[in-house]
């Protein structure tokens, strides 16, 4: 078997594992746990105009910071993200050590245990928990925010123009993988075994979580199926297997980096159009938390609070 | 939501400082609330803290306070003629102005603001609107309003009714306030038009034209909010009783009351009559915008984001001890008032200070006062104690006959109250048992019976507006193609 296809298949289990731990945690996470949200607010079009421009100048800023600073910045987001997400579920203290404990342990491993595999294994073990569980936070605190479907529709038909663009145009995208890469908070989850290793972003993970949460909450169990078969298909397997039949993605024999919003965008929002014509009428939070498509929730909204807003939910 | 949260923090720093608030940004607060509401059916978790402020703790509420304070007196230094001379008059330095050190400024009376409305006028401000007190508690004073006034106030009240359901696009708000009422009327048509709902200002009308309206059900477009004055709701439960109607032929799901006494008897009828529990709020031309609201165990809790109300003891310049009645100070802030503010305006009104306890009211995070007890000059010293207008009003619309809105006139003897009302007040009952009922509360009281049920005391219901076509219906909406 030649390098590129074991490569390739390396590629595929980890998008596979790590796109479906990030759909399907998310939308476990929307049906359990309902985050704090702001007095006033919801999420409209110019909210998703305002996290493309985060998702074109954060790169920017990343490629650009001394490395020591770089690390600050990433502990503070991935903290932030962290907390937003573990808030709910545990005890300030506890969260916090959980917290200081991921990061802590990224740190170190990422200093003293990378020559050998076992390190790398390790080190990918630990960033990919921090990042798998920064994408289902993060994707919740939109969705949960009042973040639609046609909105995460639109999200990723416009993040699959700017990942053809930075990856194919503007490198911008290959050379922010090779900065993260062997340094502690990297943005992506992967794996390595023997010399192939393979990994997948963070604002691909986050597409993901936010596209099938959205459609969980717009149209129940049927949008959420439909949506895994689209993740897996142009999410995880199209963008894996790719560089098997265009040599255009791959740099040497091995690296490889492919524009996978590029290919779940377009066929994402096709999807989503064949929905609202199919079913109707997205769902708003207040519609879906009435419906049977919640279960038993944990909140960190204090319990007066949440006797004072159930009368008007259910109104 | 990111936009929401940068006009949020804008509003707040300006509150903090003392800035003026655009009316434009309150207005897309508005829009970002309703949106809100449409996503969520609720606003989010912190909503509370929003609305009514950090007054919970008494450290934060002195420390916002005194800045409050601090602002507003700064401005009124170099901005307002009258205070300007009455800060120097005083000795005070506005920047150094503490809660303990504002008693050694006098209370601005309505003689002050009848004899030098021209000096309390702001320098940097042009008026645009007057709206006039209707006189029914003494000689009308004409407050002016800026045009920023005029945006400000009924967007904050938008947003702030909006947050607590008090109104939404789905209600029409029918006003039977007096037309003369400019600022109250103009205020409550905005609120409904930044919101979105439906507006029926129609005055104070003969009742029935106002009971035909709040039944009109044709074209959904039977309101759903009544706004007017107590003695006037008083009237339209009588006469909706009279017509034997009952709440399932109103669509009511909320009634606002303000201006005068609301008593338990006519709270409890409208109740029954209209299916809603009125509102007793606290609003007053003077000291606009601001304003109070009653719990459910009927404390009147004053919002303390837009101003300061003390209780000023009746026998003296100090204030008020836990328990005592006094009558209600307030201080409306800058950037709320702006173009002819009071500072420590005396409304007269009664109130008892409350023991300084927990409170465990639904409002409990805003400090409260007893609800308002009357006009000072209508209280009277009988037979050794304060008798207050809501003493009397309550025992006499309690009777039998539902005499509402009382018609009386007190005053005050060594021995007791010595109290006169009208024929009619007395139906189903008798002098003697209304003696007995208020001796049940403690007061000796000696009652004259007039010869004719000619009005004894003005009520707000008396502002009557006559129209051309006393016996004709309301026009729905239908009726005229909407």
């Amino acid at each position: 078997m030649s390098l590129i296809v074991r490569q390739s298949l390396l590629q595929l289990t980890v998008s596979i594992v790590a796109t479906m731990t990030v759909a399907l945690g998310a939308v476990a996470y929307l049906r359990r746990v309902r985050a704090e949200r702001p007095a006033i607010g919801t999420f409209n079009f110019r909210d998703v105009a305002t996290l493309l421009a985060f998702i074109v100048v954060l790169p920017m800023i990343y490629l650009g910071l001394p490395r020591v600073w770089l690390t600050i910045f990433l502990t503070f987001t991935f903290g932030s993200a962290l907390a937003i997400g573990l808030r709910p579920l545990i005890r300030p203290a506890a969260m916090w050590t959980v917290i200081g404990v991921l990061i802590g342990a990224n740190l170190f491993v990422a200093r003293t245990m990378l020559g050998t595999q076992a390190g790398w294994q390790l080190y990918w073990i630990l960033v990919g928990t921090v990042v798998l569980i920064s994408a289902i936070s993060v994707s919740n605190l939109y969705v949960q925010g009042g973040m639609q479907l046609r909105h995460a529709a639109w999200f990723t038909l416009l993040l699959a123009a700017y990942d053809f663009y930075f990856s194919q145009v503007v490198p911008l995208t290959p050379e922010l993988a090779d900065r993260f890469q062997g340094y502690p908070l990297n943005a992506a989850v992967g794996f390595r075994f023997d010399v192939f290793n393979a990994a997948i972003g963070i604002g691909d993970l986050l597409a993901f979580g936010i596209f099938a949460a959205a459609a969980y909450k717009a149209y129940g169990m049927r949008a959420l199926r439909l949506t895994l078969v689209f993740i897996l298909t142009f999410g995880a397997a199209g963008p894996s297997l790719t560089p098997l039949l265009l040599g255009a993605f791959t740099r040497g024999s091995l690296n490889i980096v492919v524009p996978v919003q590029t290919w779940f965008g377009p066929p994402a929002f096709l999807l989503y159009c064949w929905m609202r014509r199919r079913y109707g009428p997205e769902r708003t939070m207040a519609e879906f938390l009435r419906s049977g498509d919640v279960g038993a929730t944990r909140s960190s909204v204090p319990a007066r609070r949440l006797a004072a807003i159930a009368p008007a939910a259910q109104a | 939501m990111f936009e929401t949260g940068i006009r949020q923090f804008r509003m707040a720093m300006a509150m903090l400082n003392g800035r003026r608030i655009k009316p434009r940004l309150i207005h897309q607060l508005i829009a970002d609330a309703d949106a809100t509401l449409g996503e969520f059916g609720s606003p989010g978790d912190d909503v509370d803290d929003l609305l009514d402020g950090p007054f919970a703790d008494p450290e934060t509420r002195d420390h916002f306070q005194t800045r409050g304070l601090r602002h507003t007196a700064r401005r009124l230094a170099t901005r307002s003629p009258f205070y300007a001379a009455r800060f120097a008059e005083a000795g005070v330095d506005p920047g150094r102005l503490t809660l303990e050190s504002l008693a050694t400024i006098p209370v601005t009376t309505k003689a002050d603001l009848v004899d030098h409305a021209g000096a309390l006028l702001c320098r940097d401000t042009s008026p645009s609107l007057s709206t006039r007190t209707t006189g029914t508690t003494g000689r009308p004073v004409e407050v002016w309003l800026s045009r920023y006034e005029a945006e400000l106030w009924p967007a904050m009240a938008a947003l702030s009714g909006l947050l607590r359901n008090e109104i939404n696009h789905d209600d029409c708000l029918q006003i039977n306030l007096s037309s003369r009422a400019t600022a109250a009327v103009q205020h409550d048509i905005e609120v409904c038009r930044l919101v979105g709902a439906r507006s029926r200002a129609l005055g104070v009308l003969p009742v029935d034209q106002s009971i035909d309206s709040l039944l009109d059900a044709r074209g959904g477009s039977a309101p759903t909010i009544l706004g007017t004055y107590p003695s006037y709701l008083a009237r339209l439960v009588r006469a909706a009783q009279r017509r034997g109607l009952g709440p399932h032929d109103f669509s009511l799901r909320r009634i606002d009351v303000a201006g005068e006494l609301l008593s338990q008897a006519v709270a409890t009828g409208a109740h029954s009559t209209f299916g809603v529990r009125p509102s007793d709020t606290f609003a007053m031309t003077e000291v606009l915008p601001v304003s109070g609201r009653t719990c459910g165990q009927h404390h009147l809790h004053v919002d303390l984001n837009m101003g300061m109300a003390e209780v000023i003891s009746l026998v003296g310049p100090r204030p008020a001890e836990p328990g005592e009645v006094g009558t209600m100070v307030v201080t409306p802030f800058f950037p709320y008032r702006d173009c002819m503010p009071v500072f420590r305006y005396d409304t007269r009104d009664l109130v008892r200070r409350l023991p300084d306890e927990q409170l465990s009211c639904n409002l409990a995070a805003v400090p409260a006062l007893s609800p308002i007890l009357g006009k000072a000059d209508q209280a009277v010293a009988a037979g050794g104690r304060l008798v207050t207008p809501r003493d009397i009003v309550e025992v006499l619309e309690q009777l039998p006959g539902a005499p509402w809105p009382a018609q009386y006139r007190a005053a005050g003897t060594d021995r007791g109250l010595r109290l006169t009302v009208t024929p009619s007040t007395l139906a189903g009952t008798t002098a003697a048992e209304l003696a007995a009922r208020f001796a049940g509360i403690g007061i000796e009281c000696i009652v004259d019976v007039a010869a004719s049920d000619e009005p004894l005391r003005s009520v707000r219901a008396d502002l009557l507006e006559t129209t051309f076509t006393a016996d004709a219906p309301v026009v729905g909406l239908e009726s005229i193609g909407a």
